[in-house]
């Protein structure tokens, strides 16, 4: 494999990880919110976990949010800013929290899955 | 290098162009509101930072307009037609193309802004004129200066007001807010600037020529609709109400026959569909115009 090619197959694999789990990260924000956000205070707030994803761009989690609220699990509404164009604010929704409940379930359900499978392979690997 | 919060929005209007015109929207908004709140925090944080300097650094966090439309477009795809969207994907035949006016919410934005730009154009008419003969008649009073600045404010304050009717009405992108100046601009600068920058007069020019064009528009489209109105009632008026039709052929004057009446309503629908393609074209070119006349380059 060229640098090329890793740097792709990487790219690829963060994009596939992130739009897996961008609903999840956007609901379990809005669930622990107090008042409703709007997309730049969530960018923000993601941002200052101090985690650092290049690949998660702060103008992808609009389109999560807007499909999220199709599906009826926030809800939101505009509100005018005073300095700029107006603003939507996202809540999450009673179905929300229950689509989040089960959510949360079936992520520790794959992380373990995923960390019992990495685990045995570098067991694999000390036994060699 | 993307240098201003336009260029991106225009950068993404293109990458998305053929997707559905709900899903645009979105998405320009979207990206409106996150970049233009992003950029005044970069400003409030450091007034320094000009628009150019600001925004490449925002507009990587945010995504390129490549990215960002990719984004949009997957979420289109996964999204059930009818869950809030519409199946709608831009092939048309020409017959739905020439009917679909009718559910065009851009038409009816433009006829009832065509309608109100009579009384408007009076209304700006009337302060124009009235607040121009003031200035100069008190020019050669110590309140002249202070009348004429507080007179150009309002026409100023019109430009703005004008601005977002017609971006409600007519769909054309206007400035929704003020026009900034800092601080740091004296005052009798910024009194200097009223009286210099091109904007103030071409828009008291436009509060002059509404009139004209309001009485225009108005006559026309008047006639247009009345006429469509009459032409499709006649199913009505005649056979129902029994009231006879007549058509006027220079000097000779035809009864409208009863066999003839179904031709009349198909053209009174014709008439008026063509009607609000017209209202269409005129709010366009209308919408141009105040663009030209009331927003600065600057902005």
């Amino acid at each position: 494999m060229t640098v090329d090619e890793t740097e792709s197959a990487d790219k690829k694999f963060q994009k596939e990880l992130i739009s897996g789990t961008s609903a999840l990260v956007l609901l379990s924000v809005l669930s622990d919110a107090t008042e409703p956000m709007y997309g730049y205070q969530i960018a923000k707030l993601i941002e200052s976990q101090g985690v650092n994803v290049p690949m998660l761009k702060q103008g992808a989690l609009y389109p999560v949010l807007r499909s999220l609220e199709s599906s009826g699990l926030l809800g939101s509404r505009v509100e005018p800013s005073v300095s700029g164009p107006p603003r939507r604010y996202y809540q999450i929704t009673d179905p929300g929290r229950k689509t989040l409940e089960r959510w949360k379930e079936m992520w520790d359900q794959m992380r373990t899955f995923v960390d019992a499978i990495m685990k045995g392979e570098s067991d694999d690997q000390e036994r060699r | 290098m993307i240098k201003s919060v336009d260029e991106y929005l225009g950068l993404l209007r293109k990458e998305l162009a053929g997707s559905d015109a709900a899903v645009v929207q979105d998405a320009l908004a979207d990206a409106e509101e996150h970049l233009r709140t992003a950029l005044a925090q970069a400003i409030n944080g450091n007034p320094n930072t000009s628009e150019a300097e600001a925004i490449p650094a925002i507009a990587e966090k945010y995504g390129s307009p490549q990215e960002i439309a990719a984004a949009y477009r997957q979420m289109e795809s996964r999204l059930p037609a009818g869950l809030g969207r519409t199946a709608y994907t831009g092939q048309r035949s020409i017959l739905s193309r020439f009917f679909g006016v009718f559910a065009d919410p851009r038409a009816w934005g433009a006829l009832l802004y065509l309608f109100l730009s009579l009384a408007i154009g009076i209304v700006y008419f009337t302060w124009a004129v009235v607040g121009v003969s003031l200035s100069l008649g008190l020019s050669v009073l110590i309140v002249g200066l202070p009348f004429a600045v507080l007179f150009l404010l309002s026409i100023r304050g019109i430009a703005f007001i004008e601005g977002r009717l017609v971006e409600a009405l007519l769909g054309v992108r206007m400035p929704r807010r003020r026009m900034f100046s800092d601080d740091s601009t004296g005052f009798w600068k910024r009194i200097k600037d009223l009286f210099t920058q091109r904007i103030t007069w071409t828009a008291l020019a436009y509060c002059i020529l509404q009139l004209g064009l309001g009485i225009v528009y108005f006559a026309v489209f008047v006639v247009l609709v009345g006429l469509s109105i009459y032409l499709i009632a006649m199913p009505i008026t005649v056979l129902v109400l029994n009231m006879p039709a007549y058509i006027i052929l220079g000097d000779t004057e035809y009864l409208a026959t009863t066999w003839s009446i179904p031709f009349f309503f198909l053209l009174g629908m014709l008439l008026l569909t063509a009607t609000l393609h017209l209202t269409k074209l005129v709010g366009r070119g209308h919408g141009a115009l105040a663009k030209f006349m009331l927003v600065s380059k600057k902005d």
